[in-house]
Protein backbone atom coordinates (compact mmCIF):
# COMPACT_ATOMS: atom_id res chain seq x y z
CA UNK A 1 0.00 0.00 0.00
CA UNK A 2 1.47 3.05 -0.88
CA UNK A 3 1.27 6.01 1.14
CA UNK A 4 -0.50 9.03 -0.61
CA UNK A 5 -2.28 9.53 2.36
CA UNK A 6 0.17 10.94 4.31
CA UNK A 7 -1.00 12.20 8.14
CA UNK A 8 -0.35 15.87 6.97
CA UNK A 9 -3.15 15.57 4.13
CA UNK A 10 -5.66 13.20 6.31
CA UNK A 11 -5.02 16.19 8.58
CA UNK A 12 -5.61 18.87 6.10
CA UNK A 13 -8.87 17.21 4.30
CA UNK A 14 -10.04 16.58 7.47
CA UNK A 15 -10.41 20.31 8.56
CA UNK A 16 -11.68 21.08 5.29
CA UNK A 17 -14.51 18.80 5.50
CA UNK A 18 -15.25 20.33 8.92
CA UNK A 19 -15.27 23.88 7.56
CA UNK A 20 -17.36 22.82 4.13
CA UNK A 21 -19.83 21.25 7.35
CA UNK A 22 -19.49 24.80 8.99
CA UNK A 23 -20.39 27.03 5.68
CA UNK A 24 -22.93 24.54 5.04
CA UNK A 25 -24.74 25.19 8.18
CA UNK A 26 -24.06 28.41 8.29
CA UNK A 27 -25.63 29.27 4.55
CA UNK A 28 -28.35 26.97 5.56
CA UNK A 29 -29.48 29.06 8.29
CA UNK A 30 -28.47 32.57 6.81
CA UNK A 31 -30.39 31.70 3.58
CA UNK A 32 -33.24 30.77 4.92
CA UNK A 33 -33.65 33.22 7.64
CA UNK A 34 -32.94 35.80 4.82
CA UNK A 35 -34.43 34.08 1.86
CA UNK A 36 -38.21 34.29 4.62
CA UNK A 37 -37.43 37.92 5.33
CA UNK A 38 -36.82 39.06 1.52
CA UNK A 39 -39.97 37.10 0.40
CA UNK A 40 -42.52 38.14 2.65
CA UNK A 41 -41.52 41.79 2.11
CA UNK A 42 -41.69 41.02 -1.54
CA UNK A 43 -45.48 40.03 -0.47
CA UNK A 44 -46.40 42.28 2.90
CA UNK A 45 -44.11 45.32 2.38
CA UNK A 46 -44.57 49.01 1.41
CA UNK A 47 -44.36 49.80 -2.03
CA UNK A 48 -40.91 50.57 -2.54
CA UNK A 49 -39.84 47.95 -0.52
CA UNK A 50 -41.73 45.26 -2.12
CA UNK A 51 -39.81 46.66 -5.62
CA UNK A 52 -36.59 46.69 -3.54
CA UNK A 53 -37.25 42.75 -2.54
CA UNK A 54 -38.54 41.83 -5.90
CA UNK A 55 -35.09 42.86 -7.25
CA UNK A 56 -33.18 41.41 -4.80
CA UNK A 57 -34.46 38.30 -5.76
CA UNK A 58 -34.26 38.37 -9.67
CA UNK A 59 -30.63 40.09 -9.50
CA UNK A 60 -29.47 37.06 -7.43
CA UNK A 61 -31.69 34.24 -9.18
CA UNK A 62 -29.94 34.91 -12.68
CA UNK A 63 -26.65 35.50 -11.89
CA UNK A 64 -24.20 32.35 -11.51
CA UNK A 65 -23.30 32.20 -7.43
CA UNK A 66 -19.91 32.03 -8.34
CA UNK A 67 -19.97 35.77 -9.77
CA UNK A 68 -21.60 36.51 -6.91
CA UNK A 69 -18.64 34.88 -4.66
CA UNK A 70 -15.65 36.49 -6.44
CA UNK A 71 -17.17 39.81 -6.23
CA UNK A 72 -17.92 40.40 -2.46
CA UNK A 73 -14.35 38.11 -2.39
CA UNK A 74 -12.20 39.62 -4.61
CA UNK A 75 -13.24 42.63 -6.10
CA UNK A 76 -14.97 44.64 -3.36
CA UNK A 77 -11.52 44.93 -1.79
CA UNK A 78 -9.72 46.38 -5.08
CA UNK A 79 -12.27 49.45 -4.66
CA UNK A 80 -9.59 51.18 -2.20
CA UNK A 81 -6.15 51.68 -2.39
CA UNK A 82 -3.77 48.93 -2.08
CA UNK A 83 -2.23 50.44 1.44
CA UNK A 84 -5.84 51.00 2.90
CA UNK A 85 -7.10 47.69 1.27
CA UNK A 86 -4.55 46.06 3.17
CA UNK A 87 -5.32 47.20 6.50
CA UNK A 88 -9.02 47.11 5.78
CA UNK A 89 -9.20 43.39 5.02
CA UNK A 90 -6.22 41.70 5.89
CA UNK A 91 -3.99 43.25 8.41
CA UNK A 92 -5.89 44.62 10.86
CA UNK A 93 -5.72 43.32 15.16
CA UNK A 94 -9.87 41.98 14.15
CA UNK A 95 -8.83 40.11 11.11
CA UNK A 96 -6.05 38.91 12.98
CA UNK A 97 -7.69 37.76 16.16
CA UNK A 98 -10.30 35.82 14.30
CA UNK A 99 -7.40 34.33 12.42
CA UNK A 100 -5.72 33.31 15.47
CA UNK A 101 -8.64 31.88 16.81
CA UNK A 102 -10.18 29.82 14.02
CA UNK A 103 -7.07 28.99 12.13
CA UNK A 104 -7.88 30.92 8.87
CA UNK A 105 -5.38 32.58 6.81
CA UNK A 106 -7.63 34.64 5.36
CA UNK A 107 -10.88 35.25 7.23
CA UNK A 108 -11.84 38.49 4.95
CA UNK A 109 -12.23 35.46 1.69
CA UNK A 110 -13.95 32.82 4.11
CA UNK A 111 -16.75 35.83 5.33
CA UNK A 112 -17.11 37.18 1.83
CA UNK A 113 -17.69 33.94 0.33
CA UNK A 114 -20.44 32.52 3.02
CA UNK A 115 -22.07 36.20 2.33
CA UNK A 116 -22.23 35.72 -1.84
CA UNK A 117 -23.65 32.06 -0.72
CA UNK A 118 -25.96 33.06 1.42
CA UNK A 119 -27.24 36.33 -1.03
CA UNK A 120 -27.17 33.61 -3.94
CA UNK A 121 -29.48 31.14 -2.03
CA UNK A 122 -31.64 33.29 -0.01
CA UNK A 123 -32.47 35.12 -3.96
CA UNK A 124 -34.02 31.60 -4.71
CA UNK A 125 -35.45 30.47 -1.68
CA UNK A 126 -37.62 34.02 -1.41
CA UNK A 127 -39.54 32.80 -4.71
CA UNK A 128 -40.08 29.20 -2.86
CA UNK A 129 -41.48 30.78 -0.34
CA UNK A 130 -43.59 33.31 -2.35
CA UNK A 131 -44.51 30.18 -4.56
CA UNK A 132 -45.04 28.34 -1.48
CA UNK A 133 -47.37 31.33 0.26
CA UNK A 134 -49.47 31.35 -3.19
CA UNK A 135 -50.54 28.07 -2.61
CA UNK A 136 -52.79 28.77 0.55
CA UNK A 137 -56.11 28.80 0.10
CA UNK A 138 -57.65 32.47 0.33
CA UNK A 139 -59.89 31.88 2.81
CA UNK A 140 -57.90 31.38 5.37
CA UNK A 141 -56.34 35.29 4.70
CA UNK A 142 -60.13 36.16 4.68
CA UNK A 143 -60.69 34.85 7.75
CA UNK A 144 -57.81 35.91 9.61
CA UNK A 145 -58.79 39.61 8.39
CA UNK A 146 -62.19 39.00 9.28
CA UNK A 147 -61.11 38.62 13.04
CA UNK A 148 -59.05 41.41 12.54
CA UNK A 149 -55.28 40.00 12.36
CA UNK A 150 -52.37 42.58 11.85
CA UNK A 151 -49.63 41.64 9.05
CA UNK A 152 -47.25 40.19 12.06
CA UNK A 153 -50.21 37.35 12.82
CA UNK A 154 -50.79 36.87 9.28
CA UNK A 155 -46.85 36.22 8.97
CA UNK A 156 -46.65 34.33 12.57
CA UNK A 157 -49.85 32.05 12.23
CA UNK A 158 -50.54 31.28 8.36
CA UNK A 159 -48.02 32.75 5.84
CA UNK A 160 -44.67 30.95 7.89
CA UNK A 161 -46.44 27.74 9.41
CA UNK A 162 -48.47 27.11 6.13
CA UNK A 163 -46.26 28.44 3.42
CA UNK A 164 -42.63 27.41 4.29
CA UNK A 165 -44.61 23.77 4.76
CA UNK A 166 -45.89 23.41 1.04
CA UNK A 167 -42.72 25.03 -0.28
CA UNK A 168 -40.42 22.82 1.80
CA UNK A 169 -39.86 19.93 -1.10
CA UNK A 170 -38.61 22.88 -3.55
CA UNK A 171 -36.69 24.24 -0.46
CA UNK A 172 -34.87 21.23 -0.01
CA UNK A 173 -33.85 20.69 -3.17
CA UNK A 174 -32.29 24.36 -2.94
CA UNK A 175 -30.55 23.47 0.03
CA UNK A 176 -29.02 20.66 -1.56
CA UNK A 177 -28.08 22.78 -4.36
CA UNK A 178 -26.43 25.34 -2.10
CA UNK A 179 -24.37 22.24 -0.33
CA UNK A 180 -22.65 21.43 -3.27
CA UNK A 181 -22.13 25.35 -4.38
CA UNK A 182 -19.83 25.31 -1.00
CA UNK A 183 -17.58 23.65 -3.19
CA UNK A 184 -16.98 26.77 -5.30
CA UNK A 185 -15.76 28.85 -2.48
CA UNK A 186 -12.19 26.62 -3.22
CA UNK A 187 -12.21 29.10 -6.17
CA UNK A 188 -12.01 32.07 -3.42
CA UNK A 189 -8.95 30.73 -1.33
CA UNK A 190 -11.10 29.43 1.48
CA UNK A 191 -9.61 26.02 2.54
CA UNK A 192 -12.88 23.79 2.26
CA UNK A 193 -12.41 20.21 1.62
CA UNK A 194 -12.61 20.78 -2.35
CA UNK A 195 -9.77 23.15 -1.37
CA UNK A 196 -7.69 20.78 0.62
CA UNK A 197 -8.35 17.91 -2.30
CA UNK A 198 -6.73 20.44 -4.77
CA UNK A 199 -3.98 21.45 -2.08
CA UNK A 200 -3.39 17.45 -2.16
CA UNK A 201 -3.11 16.85 -5.80
CA UNK A 202 -0.63 19.69 -6.72
CA UNK A 203 1.98 18.39 -4.12
CA UNK A 204 1.57 14.39 -4.41
CA UNK A 205 0.41 14.44 -8.31
CA UNK A 206 -1.82 11.42 -7.61
CA UNK A 207 -5.19 12.89 -8.99
CA UNK A 208 -7.52 9.89 -9.45
CA UNK A 209 -6.97 8.92 -5.73
CA UNK A 210 -7.52 11.71 -4.33
CA UNK A 211 -10.64 12.69 -6.44
CA UNK A 212 -12.19 9.47 -6.42
CA UNK A 213 -11.89 10.02 -2.55
CA UNK A 214 -13.53 13.21 -3.01
CA UNK A 215 -16.37 11.73 -5.02
CA UNK A 216 -17.16 8.93 -2.00
CA UNK A 217 -16.85 11.87 0.37
CA UNK A 218 -19.52 14.05 -1.53
CA UNK A 219 -21.51 10.98 -2.31
CA UNK A 220 -21.95 10.18 1.31
CA UNK A 221 -23.36 13.36 2.53
CA UNK A 222 -25.24 14.33 -0.39
CA UNK A 223 -27.30 11.01 0.82
CA UNK A 224 -26.78 12.02 4.35
CA UNK A 225 -28.11 15.72 3.81
CA UNK A 226 -31.29 14.46 1.70
CA UNK A 227 -32.23 11.99 4.29
CA UNK A 228 -32.01 14.53 7.03
CA UNK A 229 -34.21 16.82 4.87
CA UNK A 230 -36.69 14.20 3.95
CA UNK A 231 -36.98 13.11 7.35
CA UNK A 232 -38.01 17.03 8.08
CA UNK A 233 -40.17 17.00 5.35
CA UNK A 234 -42.33 14.09 6.72
CA UNK A 235 -42.24 15.66 10.10
CA UNK A 236 -43.30 19.44 9.07
CA UNK A 237 -46.10 17.70 6.68
CA UNK A 238 -47.07 15.80 9.82
CA UNK A 239 -47.15 18.48 11.99
CA UNK A 240 -49.14 20.40 9.54
CA UNK A 241 -51.54 17.81 9.45
CA UNK A 242 -52.08 17.82 13.00
CA UNK A 243 -52.57 21.85 13.65
CA UNK A 244 -55.29 21.27 10.83
CA UNK B 1 -15.69 57.38 -13.24
CA UNK B 2 -14.96 57.78 -17.55
CA UNK B 3 -11.90 56.00 -17.30
CA UNK B 4 -14.05 52.87 -15.68
CA UNK B 5 -16.90 53.05 -18.40
CA UNK B 6 -14.08 53.52 -21.12
CA UNK B 7 -11.99 50.59 -20.16
CA UNK B 8 -15.49 48.74 -19.93
CA UNK B 9 -16.47 49.73 -23.48
CA UNK B 10 -13.22 49.02 -24.74
CA UNK B 11 -12.90 45.22 -23.28
CA UNK B 12 -16.79 44.37 -23.86
CA UNK B 13 -15.88 42.56 -27.33
CA UNK B 14 -13.77 40.21 -25.43
CA UNK B 15 -15.93 39.41 -22.32
CA UNK B 16 -18.90 38.91 -25.19
CA UNK B 17 -16.63 37.25 -27.98
CA UNK B 18 -13.81 36.04 -26.46
CA UNK B 19 -10.17 37.30 -26.97
CA UNK B 20 -9.08 37.62 -30.72
CA UNK B 21 -7.16 34.16 -31.57
CA UNK B 22 -9.48 32.00 -29.55
CA UNK B 23 -12.63 32.90 -30.32
CA UNK B 24 -15.85 32.26 -29.62
CA UNK B 25 -14.96 32.80 -26.18
CA UNK B 26 -17.00 34.72 -23.67
CA UNK B 27 -20.65 35.26 -23.55
CA UNK B 28 -20.68 33.11 -26.75
CA UNK B 29 -18.96 30.62 -25.09
CA UNK B 30 -21.02 30.05 -22.10
CA UNK B 31 -23.92 29.96 -24.74
CA UNK B 32 -23.00 27.19 -26.79
CA UNK B 33 -21.63 25.16 -23.98
CA UNK B 34 -25.04 25.24 -22.51
CA UNK B 35 -26.93 24.17 -25.30
CA UNK B 36 -24.46 21.46 -26.51
CA UNK B 37 -24.57 20.21 -22.96
CA UNK B 38 -27.99 20.29 -22.67
CA UNK B 39 -28.80 18.31 -26.20
CA UNK B 40 -26.10 15.28 -25.53
CA UNK B 41 -27.10 15.57 -21.92
CA UNK B 42 -31.08 15.16 -23.53
CA UNK B 43 -29.27 12.13 -25.82
CA UNK B 44 -28.81 10.21 -22.45
CA UNK B 45 -31.39 11.33 -20.24
CA UNK B 46 -34.48 9.75 -21.76
CA UNK B 47 -32.77 6.08 -21.76
CA UNK B 48 -32.34 6.89 -18.50
CA UNK B 49 -35.52 8.11 -17.59
CA UNK B 50 -36.68 4.96 -18.75
CA UNK B 51 -34.33 2.72 -17.21
CA UNK B 52 -35.95 3.99 -13.82
CA UNK B 53 -39.11 3.27 -14.76
CA UNK B 54 -38.38 -0.57 -16.10
CA UNK B 55 -39.84 -3.41 -14.96
CA UNK B 56 -36.12 -5.14 -14.58
CA UNK B 57 -35.27 -4.74 -11.28
CA UNK B 58 -30.77 -4.27 -12.33
CA UNK B 59 -31.63 -1.65 -14.59
CA UNK B 60 -34.00 0.30 -12.63
CA UNK B 61 -31.21 0.30 -9.91
CA UNK B 62 -28.61 1.27 -12.71
CA UNK B 63 -30.55 3.88 -13.91
CA UNK B 64 -31.00 5.30 -10.17
CA UNK B 65 -27.33 4.88 -9.10
CA UNK B 66 -26.11 6.70 -12.21
CA UNK B 67 -28.49 9.57 -11.59
CA UNK B 68 -27.70 9.90 -8.11
CA UNK B 69 -23.87 10.13 -8.72
CA UNK B 70 -24.10 12.95 -11.32
CA UNK B 71 -26.83 14.79 -8.83
CA UNK B 72 -24.96 14.34 -5.79
CA UNK B 73 -21.96 15.50 -6.91
CA UNK B 74 -21.05 19.37 -7.20
CA UNK B 75 -19.85 20.38 -10.94
CA UNK B 76 -16.58 21.51 -9.87
CA UNK B 77 -15.63 17.97 -8.75
CA UNK B 78 -17.34 16.99 -11.77
CA UNK B 79 -15.05 18.85 -13.89
CA UNK B 80 -11.98 18.19 -12.45
CA UNK B 81 -12.93 14.75 -12.43
CA UNK B 82 -13.38 14.38 -16.03
CA UNK B 83 -10.36 16.36 -17.01
CA UNK B 84 -7.47 14.99 -14.53
CA UNK B 85 -8.79 11.36 -14.44
CA UNK B 86 -10.82 10.64 -17.60
CA UNK B 87 -8.67 12.81 -19.77
CA UNK B 88 -5.52 12.30 -18.46
CA UNK B 89 -4.38 9.92 -20.98
CA UNK B 90 -4.92 6.94 -18.61
CA UNK B 91 -7.47 5.68 -20.53
CA UNK B 92 -5.64 6.20 -24.09
CA UNK B 93 -6.88 9.53 -24.93
CA UNK B 94 -6.02 13.34 -23.72
CA UNK B 95 -9.43 15.32 -23.26
CA UNK B 96 -8.60 19.29 -23.49
CA UNK B 97 -10.63 21.83 -21.41
CA UNK B 98 -13.48 22.25 -24.06
CA UNK B 99 -13.72 18.37 -24.65
CA UNK B 100 -14.02 18.08 -20.36
CA UNK B 101 -16.04 20.68 -20.37
CA UNK B 102 -18.44 19.68 -22.60
CA UNK B 103 -18.53 15.76 -21.23
CA UNK B 104 -18.92 17.17 -17.81
CA UNK B 105 -21.72 19.52 -18.49
CA UNK B 106 -23.60 16.93 -20.36
CA UNK B 107 -23.14 14.20 -17.11
CA UNK B 108 -24.46 17.24 -14.77
CA UNK B 109 -27.52 18.03 -17.55
CA UNK B 110 -28.39 14.36 -18.33
CA UNK B 111 -29.34 13.32 -14.45
CA UNK B 112 -31.08 16.62 -13.54
CA UNK B 113 -33.10 16.10 -17.04
CA UNK B 114 -33.55 12.31 -16.64
CA UNK B 115 -35.44 13.43 -13.19
CA UNK B 116 -37.43 15.87 -15.05
CA UNK B 117 -38.54 13.20 -17.79
CA UNK B 118 -38.65 10.62 -15.21
CA UNK B 119 -41.47 12.41 -13.46
CA UNK B 120 -43.21 13.77 -17.25
CA UNK B 121 -43.55 10.39 -18.39
CA UNK B 122 -44.92 9.20 -14.85
CA UNK B 123 -47.17 11.45 -14.92
CA UNK B 124 -48.73 10.59 -19.09
CA UNK B 125 -52.35 9.92 -18.65
CA UNK B 126 -53.16 6.66 -19.23
CA UNK B 127 -56.08 6.85 -22.00
CA UNK B 128 -53.11 8.48 -24.30
CA UNK B 129 -51.21 5.25 -23.96
CA UNK B 130 -54.85 3.46 -24.27
CA UNK B 131 -55.84 5.01 -27.32
CA UNK B 132 -52.39 4.31 -28.90
CA UNK B 133 -52.83 0.65 -28.26
CA UNK B 134 -56.72 1.05 -29.93
CA UNK B 135 -55.14 2.16 -33.28
CA UNK B 136 -53.00 -0.84 -33.26
CA UNK B 137 -49.85 1.43 -32.53
CA UNK B 138 -46.69 -0.91 -31.53
CA UNK B 139 -44.77 -0.19 -28.26
CA UNK B 140 -41.94 1.79 -30.20
CA UNK B 141 -44.95 4.04 -32.01
CA UNK B 142 -46.68 4.87 -28.69
CA UNK B 143 -43.42 5.90 -27.05
CA UNK B 144 -42.07 7.58 -30.26
CA UNK B 145 -45.59 9.68 -31.30
CA UNK B 146 -47.53 9.79 -27.68
CA UNK B 147 -45.09 9.55 -25.00
CA UNK B 148 -42.32 11.06 -25.46
CA UNK B 149 -44.03 14.43 -27.27
CA UNK B 150 -46.29 14.30 -24.94
CA UNK B 151 -43.35 14.57 -21.89
CA UNK B 152 -41.69 16.51 -23.75
CA UNK B 153 -44.47 19.33 -24.05
CA UNK B 154 -45.43 18.74 -20.27
CA UNK B 155 -42.65 18.90 -18.82
CA UNK B 156 -40.86 22.30 -20.66
CA UNK B 157 -41.10 24.37 -17.98
CA UNK B 158 -38.88 22.49 -16.15
CA UNK B 159 -36.62 21.57 -18.78
CA UNK B 160 -36.44 25.71 -19.34
CA UNK B 161 -35.95 26.00 -15.85
CA UNK B 162 -32.53 23.32 -15.93
CA UNK B 163 -31.48 25.26 -19.11
CA UNK B 164 -30.92 28.31 -17.37
CA UNK B 165 -29.40 26.69 -14.40
CA UNK B 166 -27.01 25.18 -16.50
CA UNK B 167 -26.16 28.30 -17.80
CA UNK B 168 -25.11 29.86 -14.92
CA UNK B 169 -23.37 26.52 -13.86
CA UNK B 170 -20.96 27.27 -16.75
CA UNK B 171 -19.35 29.80 -14.66
CA UNK B 172 -18.18 27.13 -13.22
CA UNK B 173 -16.06 25.99 -16.18
CA UNK B 174 -13.10 28.38 -15.23
CA UNK B 175 -11.57 25.53 -12.60
CA UNK B 176 -10.39 23.75 -16.04
CA UNK B 177 -9.42 26.91 -17.73
CA UNK B 178 -11.72 26.79 -20.55
CA UNK B 179 -12.17 30.27 -22.03
CA UNK B 180 -16.17 31.51 -21.62
CA UNK B 181 -17.86 34.62 -19.92
CA UNK B 182 -15.79 33.92 -16.41
CA UNK B 183 -12.57 33.28 -17.61
CA UNK B 184 -12.74 35.88 -20.08
CA UNK B 185 -13.20 38.41 -17.15
CA UNK B 186 -10.20 36.93 -15.63
CA UNK B 187 -8.25 37.32 -18.47
CA UNK B 188 -9.14 40.72 -18.88
CA UNK B 189 -8.08 41.54 -15.20
CA UNK B 190 -4.65 39.61 -15.39
CA UNK B 191 -2.13 39.72 -12.88
CA UNK B 192 -1.81 43.13 -13.51
CA UNK B 193 -1.77 45.41 -10.39
CA UNK B 194 -3.03 48.84 -12.12
CA UNK B 195 -6.31 46.94 -13.11
CA UNK B 196 -7.26 46.41 -9.62
CA UNK B 197 -9.55 49.94 -9.94
CA UNK B 198 -11.61 48.34 -12.43
CA UNK B 199 -12.31 44.11 -10.69
CA UNK B 200 -15.56 45.96 -9.46
CA UNK B 201 -16.92 47.41 -13.03
CA UNK B 202 -15.77 44.27 -15.04
CA UNK B 203 -17.71 41.76 -12.33
CA UNK B 204 -20.23 44.02 -12.47
CA UNK B 205 -20.59 44.24 -15.84
CA UNK B 206 -20.42 40.21 -15.67
CA UNK B 207 -23.17 39.92 -13.70
CA UNK B 208 -24.90 42.09 -15.83
CA UNK B 209 -23.92 40.15 -18.77
CA UNK B 210 -25.35 36.89 -16.59
CA UNK B 211 -28.50 38.36 -15.86
CA UNK B 212 -29.48 39.76 -19.35
CA UNK B 213 -29.13 36.52 -20.81
CA UNK B 214 -30.80 33.84 -18.30
CA UNK B 215 -33.83 36.49 -17.79
CA UNK B 216 -34.17 37.17 -21.44
CA UNK B 217 -34.02 33.34 -21.39
CA UNK B 218 -36.64 32.82 -18.73
CA UNK B 219 -38.86 36.22 -20.13
CA UNK B 220 -38.77 34.19 -23.53
CA UNK B 221 -39.61 30.46 -22.08
CA UNK B 222 -42.78 32.00 -19.98
CA UNK B 223 -44.15 33.83 -23.60
CA UNK B 224 -43.95 30.62 -25.51
CA UNK B 225 -45.03 28.35 -22.69
CA UNK B 226 -48.37 30.69 -23.53
CA UNK B 227 -48.53 30.18 -27.09
CA UNK B 228 -47.88 26.56 -26.30
CA UNK B 229 -50.99 26.41 -24.42
CA UNK B 230 -52.88 28.39 -26.57
CA UNK B 231 -52.33 26.01 -29.39
CA UNK B 232 -52.24 22.59 -27.86
CA UNK B 233 -55.89 23.29 -26.49
CA UNK B 234 -57.96 24.99 -29.72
Amino acid sequence: MDSWLTPETIALLRSGLWLTLLVTAITTVGSLLLGIAVGTSAMLGKRPVQKLSKSFIEIHRNIPALVVVIFWAFAVPNLFPQQLRQTLFFNNPFWDSISTSTGLALPYYFLAGTFGLILNTSGYLAEIFRAGVNTIPAEQFESARTLGANKRVLFTHIMLPMGFTAAFPAVSTRLIHNFKNCALLSLVAVPIFFHGIQTAISKTFRATEFLLLATVVYLILSALIATLLRYTETRLARSGAEHA
Amino acid sequence: MLDQLLFIFENLPHLLIGFPGQRPGGLVMSIILTFVGLGLGFVFAVPLALGQLSSIPPIRWLCRIIVDIFRGLPLILLLVLVFQVIGSGRFGFVLEPRGAAIISLMLYSTAYQAEILRAGFTALPKQLDEIGRMFGASRWQRFWHIHLPTTFRTMRPALTGQTISLFKDTSVVIVVGMSELMMSARILLGNDISNAPYWVSVYLTVGVLYFLAAYALSKYAESAEHTNQVKGWY
